[in-house]
């Protein structure tokens, strides 16, 4: 392995056009991911007719760079103004932000910084190692009944963030839920809650729906303290987490890595759910589920080491079976094909060149997460000394751009700006917008695997239990879930 | 079902009628005056489906042969959702003068079927070109050893009692759903359909022996049949492509129905002006013809059968297809609107 690393190494930084491109997708991915609604798709389908003119390593690698540096870039707008670049940012911005409201901003952008080179790097190294197994006995042990466990089981500790009330975060996760049955069901193509309208046959799309919840409804509540002489300028700390902190962090680190790892390998999922279960399972597993999503350092670790963790481990199915984890690697294969190449196991051996300077690519791309974060961070951080004046609009107007621009629709502003007025007033209320979200883009995916793996067990719900990893995590979510309804009635019971 | 289906010979229409080949398209006029000025700045191309699928392929191919032709940009307008109806109603609303043009897929075609108020792409729009046609097939994976091939497999699908599943995007009234339907009623067998709108997922299911079988169309299992995972065991179509000619047709296995057709093209409104529609016809008939788009099709199978319509052909093909699936969702039980 060590071999093949070094001579793709030697391959991708012997020739200075190869260096020009690699350069080229990180900086590109960084500002592309950064920018709400202009995601990293948005310049891969821009750059997809202009890589036929490259050598077919060029091509795949310019895409997996793009790759592993736009899964990063959105974590920045994420946690400095609540605008998380795309779905899996959107965990990063439940403690992010808080964290840049209580003067921690360079904390928390330093620390997404670290652990998305950590995550990467870690899930690079697993992909250079494993590759052919690992997709092997993932396609093989986790169909859409595992898939739709593991979302129960992720929602299962989706009540503990950020509400007030427990009760107010199971609100805010049906909530969310609900939101996900508008357009189209999943199985039948049966239109559900679109009014007659054929632009909702499509469903609430994610990006505008996070946008109203998070930037514009923290418009409203920035506004409404300004109007009424409460308003504090967030402070502008250069205070980056020290090595102590992030040590201490090692177990959770740790996690999200496996986390991101193993729902990234998953064909169809990728990296949005790996922030999210990630997140999830770091309140689980702490002692202090309370103070997660009010700037907790350990939700924002979370969820960036497992968006980032996901993108190595999305390779894995695409290289070795020709199955894309998500649009960025469904493009990828178009790549491929532009070259008269096929990913999967014949191209492990008609071209290994290739593969390998793909993985020493997205090796250093991770790498150059840490060291171009590092010294761009300090300059970012500044753009928090921009009054709220001059901010807001700024803000507003990149939000209804990012919503608009996604599918061309005024629909999709419409239900932002909604989704801010309703994120408004339910925050005010104390229920939990990370909830709301996490309802949203979950519901979506469990439903699908619900649907599916019923019909593939030929809608006996028993047979769910004989599936042993499928068993075990719709096991741990009731459990979860017995733990909470009974921590919520005696919470209600102390408090009466 | 022969009955049922009488009036549509499409087979027929497939193998002789409308058949234009990319040799005859090649005898077009190579160049085309611009109609006064027409066009003189970039065209906008609807996709009612994201850049990544299949249809998203097609029109950044068709849309780079074009732009290599003609010196005219092409901007690609994803409108995803609701199975292609979402990019429909875009692209009706936008105005008709020619520099917006749609792609679509044979949706638009059973979509109007089900419910006569939706467009009707043979009426409605003008077809520039249909260049791609492609039939379906079964899929086994190819180390299987309970069935392996389709006589065996429809033994062993009725032996589990209709616990045997396939993978599909068995959305209500689509293509798949209603071949389907015809399969299971000729052989009298009972197999549960999962519905998968994603290809990756879809074939993941098949190699991961999460399901037992696959419906699919023969370009986007490419990869996996030259890696030798997946084998055809049933060809949907009136005779063998010479491509898969150990592959028996449904029609040989006993199965007496016409084989439905996954066709993409391209579109304008019906009331654009007349001389930009003829400037239009001639760019996407051409590129066509560009060596890179020769060259796509032919990486996705697309060139076992003939694959093209000129707008002629393609008005017949997308006129009979609903018919045939008009007949067929009554036939069913379904509400035609």
């Amino acid at each position: 392995m060590i071999e093949n690393f070094l001579a793709g190494s030697a391959a991708l930084f012997g020739d200075p056009f190869t260096i020009g491109i690699f350069v080229f997708g990180v900086i590109g991915g960084m500002l592309f991911g950064a920018i709400p609604g202009v995601s990293m798709l948005t310049l891969a389908a821009i750059l997809l007719p202009f890589t036929a003119a490259l050598e077919p390593a060029q091509g795949v690698m310019l895409f997996a760079v793009i790759y592993c540096t736009g899964t990063y870039g959105g974590a920045i707008t994420a946690i400095l103004f609540n605008i998380p670049g795309s779905a899996e940012n959107a965990p990063t911005a439940f403690d992010g932000y808080p964290m840049t409201q209580n003067g921690q901003s360079g904390k928390a952008v330093g620390a997404a910084v670290l652990c998305s080179a950590i995550g990467g790097i870690a899930s690079s190294l697993i992909m250079m190692a494993a590759t052919e197994p690992l997709a092997n006995w993932a396609i093989r042990n986790i169909g859409p009944p595992e898939i739709f466990a593991l979302v129960f089981f992720g929602l299962a500790v989706a009540s503990s963030i950020g509400a007030r009330t427990i009760w107010k975060g199971w609100m805010s996760v049906l909530i969310g839920l609900l939101i996900a049955t508008v357009g189209q069901d999943p199985v039948g193509g049966i239109n559900r809650y679109n009014f007659g309208m054929v632009d909702l046959a499509a469903g609430i799309a994610f990006v505008p729906a996070i946008l109203g919840f998070f930037a514009v409804s923290e418009i409203f509540v920035q506004a409404e303290k300004k109007a009424s002489g409460k308003y504090k300028a967030p402070k502008v700390s250069m205070t980056f987490p020290s090595w102590l902190e992030l040590w201490m962090h090692k177990v959770a680190v740790l996690r999200s890595i496996i986390v991101g790892f193993l729902c990234g390998i998953l064909p169809g999922i990728g990296a949005t759910l790996a922030a999210f279960m990630s997140y999830g399972e770091a309140v689980r597993w702490s002692k202090t589920p309370e103070e997660f999503g009010k700037g907790k350092l350990e939700g924002v670790i979370s969820a960036e080491t497992a968006n980032n963790a996901a993108t190595g481990a999305a390779m894995i199915p695409l290289l070795a079976l020709g199955l894309p984890g998500g649009a960025l690697t469904a493009m990828m294969v178009a790549v491929f094909q532009m070259h008269d190449l096929q990913p999967g196991p014949l191209v492990f051996m008609l071209s290994p060149d290739l593969i390998w300077i793909v993985f020493a690519a997205m090796f250093y791309a991770n790498l150059s997460i840490l060291v171009i974060g590092l010294v761009e961070t300090k300059t970012i951080l500044n753009l928090l000394k921009i009054p709220f004046q001059f901010l807001a609009p700024l803000i507003l107007m990149l939000a209804t751009t990012g919503a608009y621009i996604g599918r061309g629709l005024v629909l999709d502003v419409i239900v932002m700006f909604l989704a801010g007025i309703f994120g408004y007033l339910l925050r005010r209320s104390g229920f939990s917008i990370p909830g709301i979200v996490l309802g949203l883009i979950l519901g979506k995916i469990g439903e699908q695997n619900f649907a599916q793996g019923m019909q593939m067990v030929h809608y006996d719900l028993g047979t769910y239990f004989s599936r042993p990893i499928c068993a075990f995590l719709i096991a741990a979510g009731v459990l979860t879930l017995a733990t909470s309804l009974y921590r919520a009635f005696k919470s209600t019971k102390a408090s009466a | 079902m022969r009955n049922l289906l009488g009036a549509t010979a499409c087979v027929a229409v497939i193998s002789t009628a409308s058949v234009v080949s990319a040799f005859e398209c090649k005898r077009s006029e190579a160049n085309f005056d611009k109609p006064s000025g027409f066009p003189e700045r970039a065209l906008t191309m609807v996709v009612p489906y994201g850049p990544a699928g299949g249809s998203g392929q097609v029109a950044a191919a068709m849309a780079e042969a074009v732009t290599e032709l003609t010196g005219i940009p092409i901007n690609r307008d994803h409108k995803p959702g609701g199975s292609g109806t979402v990019g429909m109603t875009a692209y009706m609303a936008a105005p008709a003068d020619g520099y917006n043009v749609l792609e679509h897929i044979d949706d638009a075609s059973s979509a109007h079927a089900l419910n006569s108020a939706l467009p009707n792409p043979a009426k409605d729009l003008i077809p520039l070109a249909i260049s791609q046609v492609t039939f379906s097939q079964i899929y086994i994976r190819s180390n299987e050893t309970r069935f392996t091939d389709w006589p065996s497999f429809v033994a062993w699908v009725k032996a589990q009692d209709g616990k045997a599943t396939i993978a599909n995007v068995s959305k209500e009234g689509s293509m798949e759903r209603v071949t389907m339907k015809f399969i299971t009623d000729a052989t009298d067998m009972s197999i549960q359909q999962i519905s998968f709108d994603k290809g990756a997922p879809r074939y993941g299911a098949l190699l991961g022996g999460q399901v037992d079988a696959l419906f699919e169309q023969p370009g986007d299992v490419g990869n996996f049949l030259e890696a030798g995972q997946f084998k055809p065991i049933l060809t949907i179509f009136g005779e063998r492509p010479d491509a898969f000619a150990e592959v028996p047709t449904h029609l040989e296995s006993g199965m007496d129905f016409d084989a439905l057709l996954r066709f993409r093209g391209f579109y304008v409104h019906a009331d654009a002006p007349a001389d930009r529609v003829e400037w239009l016809k001639w760019a996407f008939q051409r590129g066509y013809c560009e060596d890179s788009y020769q060259a796509f099709n032919e990486s996705k199978f697309m060139t076992v059968i003939d694959s093209y319509r000129e707008t002629e052909g393609a008005k017949d093909l997308i006129t009979r297809s609903i018919a045939q699936y008009r007949d067929v969702y009554k036939a069913m039980g379904m509400e035609v609107q």
